[in-house]
């Protein structure tokens, strides 16, 4: 293989991994304050329709991704109020959440099918970009190095703050954290709010640098192997972004497979297709082999919390 | 004034029965707002999915015809839900139980007789319960989540639905569609009301949900699904196996959505296309809570859900509202059903006031 196709995979699977990280980033937060958010999915549709929808209308690819954050944050509220308020079944309300979003991103989209809008440009002169070389740390969109930085900043914010160390408390012992006066709600919400910004983000990554137009349910499952991921990584951000980059060439793999022939059209392209799922169950069947106490998860993971009883 | 939430000593019967109700009028009143928001004529809106296809008799067998699934894959989740067991992919093993199914009726093409379509229904039931074999082993065995997996595999289900219908399984005088031949007339589903679309489908899935509220309700095994969801400490104690509930759960969930894709692709479909997934498998999910997952409830909440099916393709042709919009309409019904579900198991204080018994 040639060292162009080389960078050439390496470009494609660092953009496709990139709403993989993002969205399970969020998640890892969510679930390490001892909520199960399986609604991830349709947080990130929401997020892509409405980041299209005002990346088109205003030109400004930037607000396209603040509204697609809100949008996330807006309707990961539905499954705050209901599971945290309302202590409702979290895994049935997670699911409604995926539901609502894909109706609403359908009905929402429509307007928006077969328009065109600009993709992301890179924010490094052309010179870098451009470069043969150089191009595989530069020829990326804003997107890509936001979710490296996440990385950092929610590895940062779990191990070495004091609001971190809070919201892991309220994870592993609801009723120890608020006994000493934390408020369990509180914390939580604040976790889902941050989950639901980041699907939010995550989903604008489709249109904004993968396909520029609208395409219904175009997050094809993504959401749920970004919760597979955040019990691959065993909740560390580290891991995520190894097993987010690992799946991203899988997911490459397979497009360039489409094109490429040869070899790999030995096997029907429904396989290829077929691979980031079928790995995703290999992957967790890996990790339930060699599970250990101390890399499991957050002690009170989908359990509701009520303080009066 | 502030209000604070008291726990039932026992859940509230009058709630149980009152929350789907006002869940569905709730979503009406809602939806009615929501859509004006939108730009459509709200009230027509909803008068047109909920209303129209009640008051249009030629509409009744439609909604027969899209209950049938929604009931059978419904009530085997439900099954499951009790048990606390979480197969989402209900969708998937639908595809496998078609796609079982149309691999008896090709093989079998040139056959006629009787046997034909009960072999191809108890084709759709192992199909189905192959497809969720895999999560129920990897559970059973690993312990691996299997919301995770069998969501998964729906995805690979659809994968080798496409595989298949492109590839080995075209039918030669399909001009390049990507189709199977027609079934012969052994192996599609009789009529059972003359003049009208109604199949086999439909009483079926009312003598499933009748045995499976007799299975339920006065069976060990009904006894022992109930425990082991509600109280899995004394579920152990008296000697029920937890894995087997797994394994039971998951393979009548499977089976009976394997059998609801036989009966589809053996029925309205009468060949097997790329178009057979239409997300009976998700929108059984929110019949199973509609229903209380109690199989006569399920029975209800499947003719519901048909009739927003049926009133959304009435809204489409007669004032234009996106198919999308049904979807809407299901989310938001799932999300007051859950809602809902507060006021079964707590009841509501205003503070200040004496309250009878101290919160333990």
């Amino acid at each position: 293989m040639s060292i162009d196709i080389t960078i050439a995979i390496i470009i494609t699977m660092v953009g496709a991994s990139t709403p993989l990280l993002l969205a399970a980033l969020g998640e890892l937060v969510v679930e390490k304050s001892g909520v199960l958010n399986l609604g991830i999915e349709g947080m990130m549709l929401t997020g892509a329709v409405v980041g299209f929808a005002v990346t088109y209308d205003t030109g400004n690819p930037w607000l396209g991704i603040l509204a697609a954050a809100f949008a996330g944050m807006a309707v990961s509220m539905l499954f705050a109020v209901l599971t945290l308020s309302l202590s409702s079944n979290q895994v049935a309300t997670g699911l409604a959440l995926t539901i609502f979003g894909t109706g609403f991103s359908a009905l929402f989209g429509q307007a928006y099918t077969g328009k065109p809008i600009a993709l992301f440009k890179s924010v490094f002169p052309d010179s870098l970009t451009d470069d043969r070389f150089l191009r595989v740390f530069f020829d990326y969109s804003p997107l890509v190095y936001f979710s490296l930085f996440m990385v950092f900043v929610v590895w940062w914010f779990l191990q070495k703050t004091r609001a971190g160390l809070i919201l892991r408390a309220v994870g592993e012992n609801d009723h120890s954290a608020h006994s000493i006066g934390y408020s369990v709600a509180k914390v939580r919400y604040g976790a889902v709010a941050f989950g639901g910004a980041m699907a939010g983000i995550a989903g604008a990554c489709f249109p904004l640098i993968l396909t520029p137009q609208w395409v219904e349910g175009l997050t094809g499952g993504r959401g749920w192997i970004a919760l597979a991921l955040v019990v691959f990584a065993a909740w560390r951000p580290g891991r995520l972004l190894a097993g987010a980059y690992l799946f991203g060439l899988i997911a490459t793999m397979e497009l360039y497979a489409k094109a490429a022939g040869g070899a790999f059209r030995i096997l029907p392209s429904e396989l290829w297709a077929s691979l980031p799922y079928l790995a995703t169950i290999a992957v967790l069947v890996m990790i339930s082999m060699r599970r250990t106490k101390s890399s499991s998860a957050p002690a009170c993971l989908g359990k509701p919390f009520m303080p009066n009883n | 004034m502030q209000f604070r939430l008291e726990k039932r000593a026992e859940i509230s019967r009058s709630m149980l029965y009152f929350t789907p109700v006002a869940a569905v009028l709730l979503t009406m009143i809602m939806g009615a707002i929501i859509f004006t928001i939108l730009g459509f004529n709200g009230a027509v809106a909803v008068r047109e999915i909920f209303l129209t296809p009640l008051t249009n008799s030629l509409k009744w067998q439609d909604l027969a015809v899209k209950s049938a699934p929604l009931i059978i894959i419904a009530v085997g989740l439900s099954i499951g839900f009790r048990a606390n067991v979480w197969n989402i992919g209900a969708e998937g093993q639908y595809i496998a139980g078609g796609l079982a199914a149309t691999g008896v009726a090709l093989i079998t093409h040139q056959m006629s007789g009787w046997w034909l379509l009960p072999l191809m229904g108890v084709a759709g039931i192992l199909g189905g319960m192959a497809w969720v074999a895999v999560p129920a082993f990897l559970r059973v065995k690993l312990n691996v989540n299997e919301i995770l997996t069998t969501l998964m595999l729906t995805y690979v289900a659809v994968q080798l639905l496409n595989f298949l219908v492109f590839g080995p399984w075209k039918s030669p005088t399909s001009f390049g569609q990507p189709q199977t031949v027609l079934f012969n007339n052994d192996q599609i589903l009789p009529y059972i009301i003359p003049g009208t679309i109604v199949q086999a489908g439909a009483p079926i899935a009312i003598f499933i949900a009748i045995f499976a509220w007799v299975l339920m309700s006065k069976s060990i095994f009904g006894f022992q699904i109930r425990t082991v969801g509600t109280a899995p400490n004394a579920a152990r104690y008296g000697g029920f196996s937890a894995n087997q509930t797994i394994w039971f759960s998951l393979l009548i969930g499977g089976g009976l959505a394997g059998f609801a894709g036989m009966l589809e692709v053996a029925g309205p479909f009468n060949r097997m296309v790329p178009q057979f997934p239409t997300n009976y498998g998700f929108t059984a999910i929110i019949v199973a809570f509609l229903g209380r997952l109690h199989p006569v409830g399920v029975m209800v909440a499947g003719i519901v859900l048909a009739i927003s099916f049926v009133g959304g393709e009435i809204a489409q042709t007669t004032i234009g509202l996106p198919n999308a919009a049904v979807g809407l309409f299901q989310a938001l019904m799932l999300f007051l059903i859950l809602a809902g579900d507060i006021l079964v198991r707590y009841r509501i204080k205003r503070v200040g006031q004496k309250s009878e018994v101290s919160s333990s």
